[in-house]
């Protein structure tokens, strides 16, 4: 089937403003939106740039907003989206647009990294595994899922007005250590998290959790978080 | 960079450890002020709907809201301490929820300080203006009033 | 221009780059160039587990892993190598547990395990629980462990750098010349010593697992500069991927318990392995997919596939997991998991040849000498640890085992020599290379060529080979080559130029894949992943030797590939006929 594909473009090398192009490709409908910009791309035009790795969903290579929605463009059936309708894809927004579809991720992981994401714990370590039970394992499991597609940061209307909110990710990238019973970082994670800019920033307008290609409850984690700063305790 | 739809601030590069954001240092005030919202939030449910009840419902209902049934009200402390923390809820509730706002949506800087500037006056004159009259209202501070309770 | 002077270059921020650069960082000063930003590797999309004998839910120990590599690998493995890998297995799985990664458990709260392809209990008794996991997303799991680790450790990243040569004098790996993307600005990072973790090249084929991304880069480059590659015939088709896409559904599927079916809804696996049954090693599943398909007893309306089927497991079950891999059935094919059966067909998924090292990750030269200064880990290296098919679950142990290793020796090696001088004008080739393409005015797309090249690889290449397919393949990639000649590009900007980079890339690809079809050629037998139905047995007499095929040049400027041949190192198992 034909379907029209209308995108915003911009090439700084170019224009300096950016704008609309609509493309017409043939599609099946089980392809995914992926596959109609590879086609673009490969059989009309060769400078349309977008990011995109494994193709299924799983590297978070190739978040966008497509028809206004933030997805990943491997993980977007044709078929879902109406195709009779035109379909409008962008580059995610609140982070600075480098060309087409390729947005500046530094931003993102700099929030990502100050986070502390990792494991921190004190004294010797164990010979063998450190000891933790099925369940304290499947508290945090939801979160661990994140591909750092940043989806649902540039969903969140407060990341959109100043960028300066750490924003969903990073507080997903929190959680995800928070609550796993292995770690003693938590004091400090929570310290940085109470900063300003931190989780009370959060309207819970839920487009984060909308947004997630992964189906993770972000606004629930971000909400644990808040709780566990309350009470100083996860 | 010219299309990104919603303006930000042109801090682009942030250190380690979030130290490039503003950070208003070791302070818990986004978390009590967040818990602020909430727990005032709570009270002013039953603040205004008892307000709203004793004035629009009781006695002679919306017919009989006068001069006079003010009056008689802040005759009684337990009014006068019910108002006063409505008044003082309701004025830091909004006023916070604006601060939000303006910290949300205000784009630079400098309109973010005048801005709060502004709202931080008008507050501070409201909630001065209105715990004034709920004191010093005097009924009868016109000679002639014929109210029941100047006689 | 820009020049950088680092002790340790890494090419490559995937598992087995990330854990080299895990170690080199913590000795010396190090710096890891990659293509993508880190997270988006495609160690991430690894799922099942990763194998080692902690033995924490039944007996196991790593000798009996390493004679199932050794099996699995149809003896074409090296032993001592297999040893190690083993060996260090417990370790490598404990060390990734104490870098935070969240295994499954077990109810006392120990790393949980379970069964995977071609792994036994004492010599092929019965399958063993051996593969540690966290649900069906374990290479996401180890991908975000190691980064975050790098990210606690400081580790100097050059996102969406990509290197397109290395530069050596008199015989030493002295620095690599990269790429930036965002700008298209040449950078020259000289080094003491460089280690190659750059993945595999699995998009010379069109049905395949791999990420579009996975064009052999670091093969490519090694290849360019006359150095040997090993094994390259020796391809791995992973049996489920979803028919039609690729798309990688985990041996964990069956580890846990799903059955491939025919047409007449037969477990045809208890007849090609009466003991393991769908637990065979890969090459043999594989192999008997398309054997199914090719009698008529394939599925759907052309009876092009075959059937997983969950539809006995209860949906609790596949939801604590396999919830990744049953999603991708849902999202891509629509198909329901609980209670219908996923149609499934082998794709293109691992190189088990690459860049020939010893054990200490160094890159050789030939037979017997290392490359001063050179290194690789991971899938871009043939240790060789897989041999002719590498077992489930052995990429992930492969890339924290020699990949910890090569950046060990990377660094110590750096400690004890001083920075080499740089060939004069060492940005040559890459600008004739970058500017070259830009400049061209040829009338051919990349795309119709790369498309052409994986449809003869699909046809003659794949799961069966006989000499007249694989002749067929080499007369067609040999015209594909004539055509790459005139392709030209249209973005000709220096702006993120992603179609100059794919035709870059699709250069590699053509390099390899003619690579690929030579070695397979020369091998008159099958043996694990490469199968001739025109010998279809494996010959030891003959090639039990590992194949070193090398780029030459000949005196009219004409390019050659030249075959030599290993031996295999072994050291306790003799090779045994190969049955599950």
């Amino acid at each position: 089937m034909d379907v029209k594909v209308k995108i915003l473009r911009y090439n700084p090398e170019v224009l300096d403003e950016s704008e609309w192009k609509t493309y017409s490709v043939t599609l099946l409908p089980g392809d995914r939106v992926l596959d109609a910009l590879h086609k673009i791309k490969w059989e009309q035009d060769g400078t349309l740039t977008f990011r995109r790795s494994c193709a299924h969903g799983v590297c978070g290579s190739d978040a966008m907003r497509i028809n206004g929605r933030n997805r990943l463009a491997c993980k977007t059936l044709i078929k879902d989206l109406n195709p009779d309708k035109e379909i409008t894809v962008e580059p995610i927004k609140g982070l600075p647009v480098l060309k087409d579809l390729v947005v500046d991720m530094e931003p993102f992981f700099d929030a990502y990294r100050s986070i502390m994401p990792f494991l921190v714990t004190s004294g010797h370590e164990p010979t063998r595994e450190r000891i933790q039970s099925q369940a304290d394992r499947e508290r945090f499991d939801d979160t661990t899922k994140c591909i750092l597609c940043a989806a649902c940061t540039t969903s969140c209307p407060v990341f959109w007005s100043d960028g300066q909110y750490f924003g969903p990710q990073a507080i997903v990238g929190a959680h995800r250590f928070i609550f796993d019973s292995r770690d003693e970082g938590t004091e400090q994670r929570l310290e940085i998290l109470n900063d300003k800019e931190g989780v009370w920033r959060c309207r819970t307008t839920f487009n984060c959790t909308e947004a997630c290609p992964r189906g993770i409850e972000v606004t629930k984690a971000i909400q644990e978080v808040k709780r566990a700063l309350i009470f100083r305790r996860v | 960079m010219s299309d990104i739809a919603a303006p930000r601030s042109s801090t682009r590069s942030r250190s380690l450890k979030g130290g490039g954001r503003n950070r208003s240092g070791q302070t818990n005030f986004e978390l009590y002020s967040w818990l602020f919202m909430r727990l005032s939030g709570l009270a002013l449910v039953v603040l205004v709907l008892g307000h709203l009840f004793t004035n629009l419902m009781l006695g002679g209902g919306i017919t009989a809201l006068d001069f006079g049934f003010v009056a008689g009200k802040w005759a009684n402390p337990l009014w006068q301490v019910w108002d006063l923390l409505m008044l003082w809820l309701a004025m830091l509730h909004g006023s916070n929820g604006m601060r939000t706002i303006i910290n949300d949506y205000a784009e630079k800087d400098q309109t973010r300080f005048w801005l709060k500037a502004l709202l931080i006056t008008a507050a501070i004159v409201i909630v001065v203006l209105g715990t004034l009259v709920i004191f010093t209202f005097d009924p009868c501070l016109d000679p002639s009033s014929t109210l029941s309770v100047c006689k | 221009m820009q020049r950088h002077q680092y002790d340790v270059v890494i090419v490559g921020a995937g598992g087995a780059g990330m854990r080299a650069a895990l170690e080199s960082s913590k000795r010396t000063r190090t710096a890891v160039l990659t293509k993508l930003y880190p997270t988006r590797s495609h160690t991430g999309a690894a799922q099942g587990g990763m194998c080692a004998a902690l033995a924490n839910v039944e007996e196991d120990n790593w000798e009996w892993h390493t004679f199932d590599t050794v099996k699995g690998g149809d003896f074409l493995v090296d032993q001592d190598a297999a040893e190690v890998m083993c060996r260090e297995a417990v370790d490598a799985v404990l060390d990734l547990e104490k870098m935070g990664l969240p295994f499954n458990r077990t109810a006392e709260g120990k790393i949980d395990q379970r069964f995977f392809g071609g792994h036994t209990r004492n010599h092929g008794e019965a399958v063993v629980r051996r593969s540690c996991f966290a649900a069906d997303r374990t290479g996401h799991m180890i991908l975000q462990t190691l980064y975050q680790q790098c990210i606690k450790q400081n580790v100097e990243f050059f996102n969406e750098f990509y290197v397109l040569d290395l530069l050596m004098v008199g015989g030493r790996a002295t620095g690599v010349v990269a790429y930036e993307l965002a700008t298209g600005e040449l950078h020259i990072f000289s080094a003491k010593s460089i280690v190659f973790a750059s993945g595999g090249f699995g998009k010379v084929f069109r049905t395949t697992s791999n990420a579009h991304t996975l064009t052999g880069d670091g093969m490519g480059i090694v290849w360019r500069k006359g150095l040997p590659l090993e094994d390259m015939e020796f391809f791995q088709f992973h049996p489920t991927g979803l028919a039609g896409l690729g798309v990688l559904l985990s041996e964990a599927a069956r580890g846990e318990g799903g059955i491939l079916r025919n047409k007449d809804n037969e477990r045809f696996m208890e007849r090609y392995a009466p003991t393991v049954k769908d637990l065979a090693p890969r090459d043999m599943v594989a192999r008997a997919m398309a054997n199914e398909v090719r009698e008529g007893r394939g599925c759907g309306p052309d009876g092009a596939y075959v059937m997983l089927d969950l539809t006995h497991l209860e949906p609790a079950h596949i939801d604590a997991k396999l919830p990744d891999i049953t999603e991708f059935a849902r999202t891509y094919l629509g198909v329901e998991p609980y209670t219908e059966q996923i149609p499934v067909f082998p794709t293109a998924h691992y190189a088990m040849g690459g860049i020939p090292t010893n054990i200490q990750g160094e890159a050789l030269a030939n037979n017997d000498d290392v490359i001063p200064g050179l290194y690789a880990a991971g899938e871009v290296a043939c240790v060789s640890v897989h041999g002719a098919n590498r077992l489930g679950t052995n990429s992930l142990l492969d890339i924290n085992v020699f990949g910890r290793r090569a950046g060990i020796a990377a660094a110590e090696y750096a400690a004890g020599v001083d920075f080499e001088e740089l060939p004069p004008e060492p940005e040559a080739f890459v600008v004739d290379l970058i500017e070259g393409m830009r400049s061209a005015e040829g009338t051919e797309r990349v795309a119709a060529i790369r498309t052409d090249l994986q449809a003869t690889m699909d046809i003659n290449a794949q799961v069966y080979r006989t000499e007249g397919s694989l002749k067929q393949a080499l007369t067609d990639i040999e015209g594909l080559k004539q055509r790459f000649a005139q392709v030209s590009v249209q973005d000709k900007g220096k702006r993120f130029n992603t179609d100059l980079l794919e035709a870059v890339e699709l250069g590699f690809l053509l390099d390899l894949a003619e690579v690929l079809v030579v070695s397979a050629l020369a091998r008159k037998e099958s043996r694990g992943g490469h199968f001739r139905e025109d010998y279809d047995k494996r010959d030891d007499v003959n090639f039990m030797r590992h194949t070193m095929a090398y780029r030459t040049i000949d005196a009219e400027g004409n390019v050659n590939i030249r075959l030599d041949y290993k031996p295999v190192v072994q050291t306790r198992y003799k090779p045994m006929e190969r049955k599950y």
